[in-house]
């Protein structure tokens, strides 16, 4: 592992900047107190009302919540069975995004314009149409995939409606986040380490596992941390998926108790205490193997450019992973779409079925007057809500990383409860908060803008501090000590330095913010709707390949924006080094 | 020193908002008990006259005054859960000269909307439309004012609520997909379910809880004891798929998923089958499966409606020209027809008291009977 340091350092040097020459605040520590306010303020207006809501009602102080959420036979089993579904949802992201991310950054890899598309389609398709294409792909009865290789392996080969087949669906739907994390962690680490080790004998494996595995550790474990809480959470893929062969969830209950009138928010919020136990420990954790001395810090002031790895033979081998992942994410769940958009109705196909298509569910589309109005609301949140809260992260991930101020985990702390809180518990705090503020934001856009940073915060955070580990702190004070100020260090060195991560973090808000629903659907006003909402009328409607035609469009909006953002983020990456 | 400055505007800059923005934060929930407040009041004043202005009228003079004054008022808020709510606009816009704006949710969180801002004495809807048990809930906490017509006198007894008057059914049947079964195949009843034979081929939906209470008290009037009647649906949930969303379950039912679904909505089957779908619930061959739940949905004004003309304009379309176009799209109208199409058939309805007062421990039931259900199973 000491592989990855390099020995000779100069002393670490106080990075706070002692007073300042006039009386006044310096700027460093005006913009940091605003951003730690800025992020105190968002993530403990909701929490403050979900433990409010938790530990009281009318009469005062009270536990009911725990009971009611805990105090069932069958709590043990949820909880069994979401752990089973989470662990195993994270894990296979996790194999799959650094698998991926790694041949595409590290190796000579063919297909890698194919890794864009594959990176992006999955988190665009909302979770609803993803996992109903994997029904239709994939059911023992209906499935399409079974059908082709009945023949072969007879009947009911692939079963959707298992824990094994929830974990695939979901899995493969998070493994997105983790292959844009580890892109941005394997662009900035030094080849030179892993080329040192392959001419001292060691074999491929050796070198992935003993020293480029370790070196983007943070960036693993701020994924595995991401991951389980999001597959924790998550209810679409085992409300489609589970219920079927009964397998019940830790959410479904959190759904059942917010569903009912009126909602019980204090069971609710007993739940979501488990997973915010959960979170802290996992904030600490990844906080504590991040920091363990300077061992991540690959971004140093030693050049270099990362070079790819020859895979020799394996080239093919790799070439066809790619191919097949390419297929099951992003080719097989789009084609079903596509398929069902063109349909009256779905139906497996067949010649009457290819025979009955049309572009009408497009041109019902057209013919939605909001939907121009949904797109721009909802291009105008993403856009605002990446920039925002990727600017304010690498500010923040400053202060947690490099800033000596105490206390200043609380910050990562907060910056990543909001994953924990349940959308509508969002949405009911902040309207509670904004019927009430002299400022008039109740009934604009910019409720939703605050709801956006609030919920993507949490990764936000995550892409910006993995990021910051790697950056050596020589750079920095290389700047300080040449006689820039702090804003001028930040601005010239950190930014480009950080911009990798920065723009996979950007790049991820924006594609999910299109997708935002549990919040957005209590806070939007008339004129001001947003895409998600549009599918969930369509989803209302029963208009399925309505919805179909709907997913489609935002898959090709989505790409044209995230294939610009890349182009872009390419051109700052040139700068590294 | 540029940059120093910039960074020192931009930080006093976010700082500001910052404090402002906190300045808004609340100090105490105690406020959101609060009722009405003096703005409130002026508006809530102001509706109260007209609405009291036009329940005392009728006929003809009645529907004159009503559209002049909407169309001074000249526009409408609407909050609601309907899926048709489109083309009731497009129709009433085209009728008079009110521009409508809307807001449409899940009927949970539309109610929840509406609750929200009246704590806070924010006034943003004129109109309530949405499914009984949230209109219920809004009657119940002082939102609504009557709504009174020769209109409302012809609407089915069961949609005359307190506070509110249902314009179109929810109707719960079992759908079923052609493909897969003959109508001989079915039960009459829905306790035909119950038997082994069907495990794996029925659907049941996460969230009808009220469709089972219905059904619960339905099978405890024929005479079962309690313990049967969870038996019986023990068994039911023991064959069933439970899916979530009607929407899904329609179309996995159209995709042959699962043989039939319980408790789809009837207008969600009728349009499948007019585009094609193998699916059907009231067969050329034979009788639905019975009994089937209708739940009324319906419109309420708003006690504090700024626009309460437009408002009572609004419930007036939709019990004339709005019941046209429910009919077209293979919704059930709150005014009766000569051409009923559950003439003849046993309907029931859910008790609207009991789930208003009761409805968690009914919703409890029929989850734990769900969850319960896989226990059988394996």
């Amino acid at each position: 592992m000491a592989t990855a340091t390099r020995s000779e350092r100069p002393p670490r040097r106080l990075t706070v900047a002692r007073g300042g020459r006039r009386w006044w605040p310096t700027p460093k520590i005006l913009i940091g107190a605003g951003v730690a306010l800025g992020i105190g303020y968002l993530a403990i207006v909701p929490l403050y009302y979900l433990l409010w809501g938790t530990f009281f009602d009318d009469k005062g102080f009270t536990l009911s919540g725990f009971t009611r959420a805990y105090g069932n036979s069958r709590i043990g089993e949820l909880i069994t069975n979401s752990l089973w579904f989470a662990v195993g949802a994270a894990i296979l992201a996790l194999v799959v995004g650094t698998a991926l991310a790694y041949l595409n950054v590290r190796t000579d890899v063919p297909f890698k314009g194919l890794f864009f598309a594959a990176s992006i389609i999955p988190l665009v398709i909302p979770g609803i149409l993803y996992t109903v294409a994997w029904i239709l792909l994939a059911s023992p009865d209906i499935g399409l995939m079974n059908k082709a290789i009945e023949p072969v392996l007879g009947p009911g080969f692939f079963d959707v409606f298992t824990v094994w087949g929830m974990v695939w669906v979901e899995g493969l739907h998070l493994s997105p986040i983790v292959f844009l994390l580890m892109v941005a962690a394997f662009r900035s680490m030094d080849p030179s380490l892993e080329e040192s080790a392959l001419m001292s004998g060691a074999s491929r494996t050796t070198v992935f596992r003993r020293v480029t595995a370790p070196l983007v550790r943070p960036a693993i474990v701020a994924a595995v941390l991401i991951m389980t809480v999001r597959s924790l959470e998550s209810f679409e893929v085992p409300a489609l998926l589970g219920l079927q062969n009964g397998i019940f969830v830790f959410t479904s209950r959190i759904y059942l108790m917010l569903r009912t009138y009126p909602p019980d928010l204090a069971a609710a919020g007993a739940l979501a205490g488990g997973l915010l136990l959960f979170a802290v420990v996992g904030v600490a954790l990844s906080n504590f193997i991040g920091r363990a001395g300077r061992t991540y810090q690959t971004v140093t002031g030693k050049g270099f450019r990362p070079r790819p790895l020859e895979l020799g033979k394996w080239r093919p081998v790799a070439g066809a992973m790619v191919i097949v992942y390419f297929i099951f994410t992003v080719l097989a769940p789009l084609a079903v779409l596509l398929y069902t958009s063109l349909l009256k109705f779905y139906q497996p196909p067949s010649v009457a079925a290819f025979k009955s298509m049309n572009l009408d569910n497009y041109r019902a589309l057209a013919h939605m007057d909001k939907a121009t109005t949904a797109l721009k609301n909802s291009l105008f949140l993403g856009v605002a809500s990446a920039t925002l809260v990727m600017a304010v992260m690498a500010i923040a991930a400053w202060l947690v990383i490099r800033s000596k101020i105490p206390g200043r985990q609380i910050i990562d702390q907060l910056a990543f409860m909001p994953l924990v809180i349940p959308g509508l518990v969002l949405g009911l705090a902040l309207s509670f908060v904004y019927l009430r503020s002299p400022v008039p934001i109740y009934g604009t856009i910019f409720i939703l803008l605050i709801a956006y940073c609030t919920r993507f915060m949490p990764y936000g955070m995550r892409y910006a501090v993995t990021s910051m580990q790697q950056i050596g702190s020589e750079l920095e004070e290389s700047a300080q000590v040449s006689g820039a100020s702090w804003w001028q260090t930040f601005r010239r060195v950190l930014l480009p330095l950080l911009s990798p991560g920065l723009v996979a973090g950007w790049i991820y808000i924006l594609v999910v913010s299109f997708r935002e629903l549990s919040s957005s659907i209590l806070l939007y006003s008339p004129g001001k709707e947003v895409l998600s909402i549009l599918i969930f009328e369509q989803y209302e409607n029963g208009q399925f390949t309505v919805l179909s035609a709907l997913g489609v469009v935002m898959v090709l909006t989505l790409v044209v924006l995230v294939f610009i953002a890349y182009k872009l983020g390419a051109k700052i990456g040139l700068r590294d080094g | 020193m540029r940059h120093r400055s910039v960074a020192v505007c931009a930080a006093s800059a976010v700082a500001a908002i910052l404090l402002s923005a906190c300045g808004a934060s609340p100090n105490s929930q105690s406020q959101s008990g609060g009722s009405q407040g003096k703005g409130g009041g002026q508006v809530a004043a102001h509706a109260k006259k007209v609405y009291d202005k036009l329940n005392s009228m009728t006929g003809q003079a009645r529907t004159d005054e009503l559209v002049k004054m909407a169309e001074k008022e000249g526009q409408l808020s609407i909050y609601t859960s309907n899926t048709d709510i489109d083309s009731l606009i497009n129709g009433f816009e085209d009728a008079y000269k009110v521009k409508v704006s809307v807001y449409r949710a899940n009927s949970e969180t539309a109610l929840q909307r509406v609750l929200q801002e009246s704590k806070a004495n924010y006034y943003g809807n004129d109109i309530f439309e949405t499914n009984s048990l949230e209109l219920n809930v809004a009657n119940k906490e002082g939102l609504l004012y009557p709504y009174k017509s020769e209109l409302r006198d012809q609407v089915r007894k069961e949609g005359q609520a307190n506070g509110w008057t249902a314009s179109r059914f929810n109707v719960f049947v079992v759908g079923w997909n052609t493909k897969q079964l003959k109508t001989s195949d079915l039960p009459k009843t829905i306790d035909g379910f119950a038997d082994p034979k069907w495990k794996g081929k029925i659907s049941l939906e996460l969230g009808d809880y009220d469709w089972f209470t219905a059904m619960y008290q339905y099978y405890l009037q024929s005479g079962k004891s309690a313990a049967e009647v969870k038996d019986l649906f023990s068994k039911i949930a023991a064959n069933a798929k439970v899916v979530k969303g009607h929407t899904v379950q329609g179309e996995l039912l159209s995709a042959g998923q699962f043989g039939a679904a319980l408790s789809v909505y009837s207008h969600t089957v009728d349009k499948a089958a007019r585009d094609g779908a193998p699916v059907v619930w009231d067969p050329k061959d034979g009788d639905p499966v019975q009994p089937i739940v209708i739940r009324p949905n319906g419109v309420g004004l708003m006690k504090t409606a700024k626009n309460p003309a437009a408002a009572t304009l609004f419930v007036d379309f939709e019990l004339t020209e709005g019941q046209k176009i429910f009919a077209g799209l293979f919704r059930i109208g709150s005014i009766p027809t000569t051409k009923d199409p559950l003439q003849g058939y046993q309907v029931i309805s859910p008790p609207e008291n009991e789930l208003l007062t009761h409805g968690k421990k009914w919703d409890d039931l029929y989850s734990s009977i769900l969850e319960g259900g896989e226990k059988v199973d394996n």
